[in-house]
């Protein structure tokens, strides 16, 4: 079997298991939840009034229709409109989808090569006081509040200092950089101590394997065997732990993006769930399911194509 | 004689390990001449492999550390090499076969690559096609049939016999002067094993290199080795030619480790109902006897063998045969 051929087959799979998914979130919302009605018309309400917005919202249909709306929307991204704001939630995504990203990606991008760079450099001085050092600093970073590093950045640096802008956001490129900036270096300080731990780990792991021995023994310089023969094998470890984190940023950064004021998906989930906007925090679960769901099918692909052990079946 | 290629003189290794230093291996001398084979002969952790990565300058440091001693090859000193020099003979004049094949490859490349790494690196002047060629060639060499479809594979599709052959097909691939095999054949099953040794000797014949045999099996020795050290507990304890050992050995640990090889029962030559074996266990690094090491274990011990050392060293019993112990001054 050929990498596509596996890819269509493990892409089919994904069909049933958004199925799952989706029943679980309607029973999550529509059974467990309780009666939105009560909270949205608050306390006074008559019954009157609460059975006219039940049937307005569509929480008197069967079940089973409302099992297939959530269905529906898992595959046509059609979520309806959203109870407070009354957008269209798709709209509302896609708007918040630019500012996320625009914080998100380049800030994922950005600490993951720091990390791996770094991790490689010091497993070439594993044990030494380069190693050491840098350990040290991950785990003094990692100790360190996250709201510790947005008071700072903020107050000192970007208040104090007049370096950043404080909070905001202006979009359309390039005007956005200014206020992704600290937010962005905020997000590589607090991921750059877990992540080289971790890649550290992994790289290391790799050192004492016997292949390794065997590129010395052939002759090759120690920078060929760490970047050609142990990043290779360490790629694997490495996938899962960057693939598995990607759909977590649809989400947006729930922190950095409420206290840097920027409009993105974060944003929007906080928002919905304070204002109890059901179908909005539903639209971003099944959003956010679904990207967990075809992230774990490219992380298999990426296996396939990286680790020539595992079999196609 | 043959001209001398590799001349090992009082090689000491050290590991700073967490319970103290051990000193691995303990003045080792070995010479290793074109076209022969040495065998290297112990029981587990007498320093046989350590011996081998540290004339490879493989030790790693830390915690080793080459304590002392010279490794001449061909009248140059190894142990004075700068590292980029140094990784210019291995893989090239002096190559290594490791005990492990199933884990010594790169599991993420093909033999191929990993054959035409070796040759990329030491013979830069052949080009892309001339370096398959070649690689296609070694494998062939090495035994392992249709080799243009088995070059795209990658170690795991192959057994370990196959793994083996690839090893030494890429320690070959330079023509260096000296192999080292490390218990090529430890791993594997009595007939890949016979294999994989009737390989070796046919491909020294033809490559004329000196080889260096690590094993604990005399029976691998009887078979490949013109001449043999046997180490215990970090120290040779006696060296001679495979004649020397074998007909005449004079060290008690020696003839002990004869004594426990079935089909070497030379006295009445029937088959023996129970294995003499050596009596004990090998001590510790760390808690190593003042003395001759062997002394626990050794039936011949007399009040000499316990004093401090300084007296107890190899001694010549007859021309190219050495032994240290007391017993044979
Ligand atoms: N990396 C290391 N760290 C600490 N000590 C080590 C290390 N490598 C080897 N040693 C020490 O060196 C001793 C000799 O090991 P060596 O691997 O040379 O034995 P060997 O004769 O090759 O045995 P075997 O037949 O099991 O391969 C071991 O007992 C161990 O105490
Ligand atoms: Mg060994």
């Amino acid at each position: 079997m050929n990498i596509y051929s596996y890819t269509f087959r493990r892409l089919l799979y994904v069909i049933p298991v958004v199925l799952g998914v989706s029943l679980i979130i309607f029973v999550l919302f529509n059974l467990v939840a309780g009666d939105p009605t009560a909270i949205l018309l608050g306390k006074h309400a008559s019954a009157s009034q609460m059975a006219e917005l039940r049937h307005e919202l569509g929480l008197d249909r069967p079940w089973l229709a409302q099992y297939f709306d959530v269905v529906r929307s898992a595959f046509t991204f059609d979520f309806g409109r959203s109870w407070s704001t009354k957008q269209e939630i798709f709209e509302m995504i896609k708007a918040g989808a630019i500012p996320s990203l625009t914080l998100s990606f380049p800030a994922f991008f950005l600490s993951t090569v720091l990390a791996i760079i770094v991790s490689l450099f010091v497993s070439f001085y594993r044990g030494g006081v380069v190693d050491r050092l840098v350990v040290f600093v991950c785990v003094a970073l990692m100790s360190i509040s996250s709201l510790a590093y947005i008071l700072f950045g903020q107050w000192f640096l970007a208040y104090y200092l007049g370096l950043f802008e404080i909070s905001g956001y202006e979009s359309g490129f390039p005007y956005f950089i200014p206020y992704v900036l600290l937010p962005i270096i905020i997000w590589m300080v607090l991921s750059v101590g877990p992540d080289v731990r971790f890649y550290r780990t992994v790289v290391l792991d790799e050192i004492y394997q016997d292949y390794v021995r065997t590129a010395r023994s052939k002759g090759l310089s120690e920078r060929v065997i760490l970047f050609k023969h142990v990043l290779k094998n360490a790629m694997i470890p490495i996938i899962t732990y960057v693939l598995i984190k990607i759909p977590f940023l649809i989400l947006g950064a729930l922190l950095l993006e409420s206290f840097f004021s920027i409009p993105g998906l974060g944003s929007i989930t906080l928002n919905a769930i304070n204002g109890s906007d059901f179908p909005v925090i539903k639209a971003m679960t099944i959003l956010s399911s679904i990207a967990y769901i075809l992230f774990s099918v490219f992380t298999d692909v990426m296996y396939c194509l990286v680790d020539p052990r595992v079999r196609l079946k | 004689m043959a001209d001398k290629i590799l001349d090992v003189k009082d090689l000491v290794v050290q590991f700073n390990t967490d319970r103290g230093v051990v000193t691995a291996v303990d003045g080792v001398s070995l010479e290793v001449f074109k076209g022969r084979t040495l065998g290297i002969v112990g029981e587990s952790g007498s320093g046989k492999s350590v011996t081998a990565l540290a004339i490879m300058r493989l030790i790693p440091h830390p915690p080793g550390i080459i304590k002392n001693g010279v490794v001449k090859f061909r009248g140059e000193s190894l142990l004075d090499k700068e590292m980029v020099d140094m990784r210019k003979i291995r893989g090239n004049k002096i190559s290594m076969i490791f005990q492990e094949p199933m884990t010594s490859l790169n599991p993420v490349f093909t033999i191929g690559n990993q054959i035409e790494e070796v040759l990329e690196l030491h013979q830069s002047d052949l080009s892309k096609e001339q370096r398959h060629k070649k690689a296609v060639e070694m494998l062939s060499l090495v035994g392992i049939p249709s080799p243009e479809k088995r070059i795209k594979e990658y170690p795991h599709q192959l057994s370990g016999g196959m793994r083996q052959r690839v090893m030494i097909a890429i320690s070959l691939a330079c023509e260096p002067d000296i192999l080292i095999a490390d218990e090529p054949t430890t791993a594997l099953d009595v007939t890949i094993q016979a294999q994989i040794l009737e390989l070796m000797k046919k491909l020294q014949k033809e490559l004329g290199m000196g080889i260096i045999m690590i094993t604990h099996d005399l029976g691998v020795v009887a078979e490949t080795c013109d001449d043999v050290a046997v180490m215990y507990c970090g120290k040779i304890v006696e060296q001679g030619t495979a004649d020397h050992i074998f007909n005449n050995p004079r060290h008690p640990y020696t003839k002990g480790l004869l004594e426990s090889i079935p089909s070497f029962d030379a006295t009445t030559g029937d088959a023996k109902d129970r294995l003499p074996t050596i009596e004990g266990m090998v001590p510790s690094l760390f808690e190593l006897p003042e003395g001759c090491s062997f002394q626990d274990r050794c039936s011949k011990c007399i009040s000499q063998c316990r004093q401090p050392q300084e007296v107890l060293a190899l001694k010549e019993v007859a021309t190219g045969h050495a032994v240290s112990c007391f017993n044979h001054y």
